[in-house]
């Protein structure tokens, strides 16, 4: 019997309902400072996560040994018992899934070489632009392999592949940031290289700024990082329903541009959290957020979707090993009306300092733009020293007037770049 | 062959209780076990991170690290530094005496605390982290030590008019337990927010600004904190690189980095076994020093080695620990006084820093007006940016109150716990980031 069948079979005699998650992962990677490698570096990780479920309690507990699953399970049964009973109807049974691996490729292997010469295709992208400097830079490649199993039979396995480089530029005191991360090999270090010293070298002299309206050309790292800051909680079904959305009670209604749609596409081949099951067992399926505009629904797991009478989204994430699913999104599409973003003035926004300090609930926000630039014709022109903006995540929604045609992966979200109307800026 | 070796080791069990509107969605306890071998080869480093960690693994890892190191190509050099393990505080009153059923009777208490008419939700969150840390390197420097964190947050939404807004407090101690004594923070958190549903949005501009002891810490670590590290010194991605003995403010300025400070930020001694002290980064307002570990002070100088820190198995970077600036000679009421025409701005909703491009941005929790010296109407959804050069030499005046909070700090993927303080400072020219309109 392996621990999982142990953990389950203990687990069976002392809770109604038990779940096993069981990760584990090998990584390796290196590190530049300035032009040369300076670390080298390898990473072994093994992660237990225990959930049992008796009369609407549920306890959790993790551990990254295994060896140790006996203190573990006692800690979950504690931990279960103090909890409050909620509604729980269990859970799910196996069905029959899909085998084939969505996010990986059996050419990511784990080659201290390959990390080399991606850090090597960086550098030399960055030298495209002399005048910027590399300041500290980072490749890394990892395998990992995440088993989900209950007490109804259920055991499901899933392996992932993933690649990533990223580097950092500086020109006098202009600074450039670029990365790339992928399930497969199909990175392009040299083009990281180059956008991070462009950055760097494009915003040497920056001119003021007069303080006023402009339309902003967000970048797709820009656009995720308010995203992520406001909106992405808001349509997660537990912030909803625990009045921490100000999206609450408005499925059916417009809140966005009618030309724009958000959802999650967790089959997408390759997207960055493709997975054919969640964190739960649950199987997952496309979910509509915004579809043209109109708000059509939020995600949920098990224990929220229970609670208020929902049926899960298959929306169930988890960090790591550790503690309990929450609620996530597994590869988040944004589309809307495809423009030549850049083809009329606005102001560039790069990515923006400061996004985390919005404001959750009610969307207003204040950040500092970074790498910040007119842009027209499809071209980067004069750099501008400094602009801070104030606005609304959720007001910008609908002051969107086109969206780029290419997009990113950039954390769980595929996005493109956006272009909003009559943002204020103080420079 | 290896130059050096040094592996670290924490495991320990970490507490978590969740309330969420009065139901007690999880209290769990969880074990950690994780280590991190570096090796330094003929150039740099080779580094490996390992969970559930073995004596018996050690050789084998040194190994491992040590093959890794052969990507390098960086010459890095170890600084000498002294050894030394402070002894870590007695518990006032150590969280491990209260069982899990009595912390969640407590926090629950919080939470309750933080309901009132107005509020639709609250949630009170508790965490308590042990770690025992050992260490060993091939100088023979050896250590081991425990210590327990523990702290609270709650959080209160009030609603009204379609109007939604938070109260946020939160409590941390190193070797304490702030749940003992946690219901005001319920109390405050409620008013907080039922207070700012009046509250306008405040207006952008170029202001005279009171920063209150919370928020100025904030504005230490990022302003001149993490500038001051000397990875960033080193790589050429700080606007403070090569400016020691410059001017950056005034007389009477000085800002700190002290990790043996038994506050929240507190190590007895640092992840590569070398003795914290103190650093005055700036010192009556000169730049004087930077934060290092053995590696940056042996590439940079000025400033001293004690300050490297990780999380867990992982590679320690040079961190901050305690920072804050020290008192001055002035007060809150001069402050205000002296202000005229501005605005306060009250605690702490994060902040950002570029250190290569010396822009910094931090977000209050609100702020009051203030007019003719007096305070005015609360403002909310506030903001602060200013660069890193010009803005010590707006610092008007320094009051004597200094305060220390508690709170994480993010780099490269790893969050510290830090604490930040100062006194109320009076700053005559700032850059205030806000959305509302006249």
């Amino acid at each position: 019997m392996d621990t999982i069948d142990a953990i389950l079979k203990a687990a069976s005699n002392r809770a109604a309902e038990a779940e096993v998650y069981l990760s584990t992962g090998e990584s390796v990677g290196a590190e530049l400072s300035r032009d040369r490698v300076r670390i080298g570096q390898a990473g072994h990780s093994t992660g237990l996560g225990i959930r049992v479920f008796d009369d609407g309690r549920v306890g959790a507990s993790s551990t990254n040994d295994p060896s140790r699953w006996e203190a573990c399970l006692e800690a979950a049964l504690a931990a279960m018992r103090l909890a409050d009973p909620q509604p729980w109807e269990g859970l799910p049974a196996p069905v029959a899934l899909p085998t084939d691996p969505l996010a990986f490729d059996a050419g990511v292997t784990l080659a201290p070489g390959t990390v080399a010469a991606l850090l090597e295709s960086m550098q030399a992208g960055a030298a495209t632009h002399p005048e910027a400097a590399v300041t500290a830079g980072s490749a890394g490649l990892s395998h990992s392999k995440v088993e989900v199993a209950n007490t109804h039979g259920l055991r499901y396995t899933d392996e992932e592949t993933h690649a990533s480089c990223s580097i950092e530029a500086i020109a006098g005191t202009s600074t450039g940031y670029e990365f790339a991360s992928s399930h497969g090999l199909d990175l392009d270090p040299a083009w990281v290289g180059e956008q991070a010293a462009f950055f760097a070298a494009h915003g040497v002299g920056g001119e003021p700024l007069a303080p006023g309206t402009y339309d902003l050309v967000l970048s797709p790292l820009a656009v995720a990082e308010l995203l992520e800051a406001v909106l992405i909680p808001a349509l997660v079904g537990r912030n909803v329903h625990a009045g921490r959305s100000r999206l609450a009670g408005r499925v059916g209604e417009r809140i966005a541009d009618e030309r724009l749609s958000l959802y999650d596409d967790p089959h997408r081949p390759m997207g960055p959290g493709a997975a054919w099951f969640d964190a739960e067992g649950v199987p997952t399926r496309r979910l509509d957020l915004i579809r043209d505009g109109v708000l059509a629904g939020f995600a949920y797991d098990l224990r929220t979707a229970y609670r208020y009478g929902a049926a899960t989204t298959g929306s169930a994430v988890r960090g790591g090993y550790g503690g309990a699913p929450s609620i996530g999104f597994h590869t988040l599409v944004l589309e809307g009306p495809v423009t030549d973003v850049m083809a009329d003035p606005a102001v560039y926004v790069r990515s923006v300092v400061g996004a985390h300090t919005a404001n959750t609930i009610t969307g207003d926000f204040s950040v500092e733009v970074s790498n910040p630039s007119m842009v027209e014709g499809g071209a980067f022109t004069t750099p501008v020293r400094t602009a801070m903006w104030g606005g609304n995540v959720f007001d910008l929604l609908s002051a969107i007037e086109g969206v780029s045609a290419g997009t990113r992966n950039i954390g769980e979200m595929v996005l493109p770049a956006l272009r909003v109307a009559g943002q204020p800026l103080v420079g | 062959m290896y130059r050096y070796y040094d592996i670290r080791h924490v495991a320990g069990e970490a507490t978590n209780v969740d309330i969420d509107n009065g139901v007690v969605e999880s209290a769990t306890t969880s074990f950690f076990d994780r280590a991190v071998v570096r090796v330094l080869g003929p150039s740099g480093w080779g580094v490996v991170s390992v969970d559930n960690y073995r004596d018996t693994d050690l050789d084998r890892l040194v190994a491992e690290a040590l093959a890794l190191a052969g990507l390098t190509g960086e010459a890095v050099e170890l600084a000498e530094a002294p050894h030394r393990v402070l002894p870590v505080p007695a518990p006032s009153d150590d969280p491990r005496q209260y069982g899990l059923e009595e912390k969640t009777r407590l926090l629950a208490g919080v939470e309750e605390a933080a309901k009132g008419p107005g509020v639709r939700n609250t949630r009170a969150v508790y965490t308590e982290r042990h770690e025992a840390v050992r260490f060993a390197s091939s100088e023979g420097v050896e250590y081991a030590y425990e210590l327990g964190r523990s702290g609270y947050s709650i959080l209160a939404v009030a609603e009204q008019d379609g109007v939604v807004q938070m109260g946020y407090e939160r409590r941390h101690a190193v070797n304490g337990f702030p749940l003992g004594s946690g219901a005001a923070c319920g109390r405050k958190a409620r008013e907080t927010a039922i207070a700012l549903l009046g509250a306008k949005a405040a207006k952008g501009g170029r202001k005279r600004v009171v920063l209150d002891p919370e928020l100025a810490g904030v504005f230490a670590h990022e302003a001149v904190g993490h500038a001051s590290e000397g990875d960033l010194i080193r790589e050429g991605n700080s606007v403070l690189a090569g400016r020691i003995g410059e001017r950056i403010g005034g007389p009477g300025l000085t800002i700190v980095d002290d990790p043996s400070l038994p506050e929240f930020g507190f190590d007895p001694v640092d992840a590569e076994g070398v003795a914290t002290r103190r650093t005055e980064l700036v010192r009556d307002g000169v730049i004087n020093a930077y934060m290092h570990s053995r590696e940056t002070l042996a590439s940079v100088g000025n400033g001293l080695a004690g300050h490297a820190r990780g999380m867990p198995g992982e590679v320690p970077l040079v961190r901050m620990s305690n920072t804050f600036i020290e008192n001055g000679d002035s007060s809150y009421d001069e402050c205000l006084a002296e202000c005229g025409t501005g605005i306060l701005l009250i605690g702490s909703r994060g902040g950002q820093v570029d250190p290569g491009r010396g822009m910094f941005q931090f977000n209050a929790e609100f702020g009051y007006l203030i007019e003719d010296g007096a305070l005015g109407g609360m403002v909310r959804d506030v903001s602060l940016s200013g660069e890193i050069l010009g803005t010590l030499h707006e610092i008007a005046l320094i009051a004597d109150d200094r305060h220390m909070h508690q709170g994480y700090c993010g780099k490269g993927g790893q969050s510290v716990p830090v604490g930040d303080g100062a006194p109320h400072i009076l700053l005559s020219n700032a850059v205030v980031g806000g959305s509302g309109h006249d």
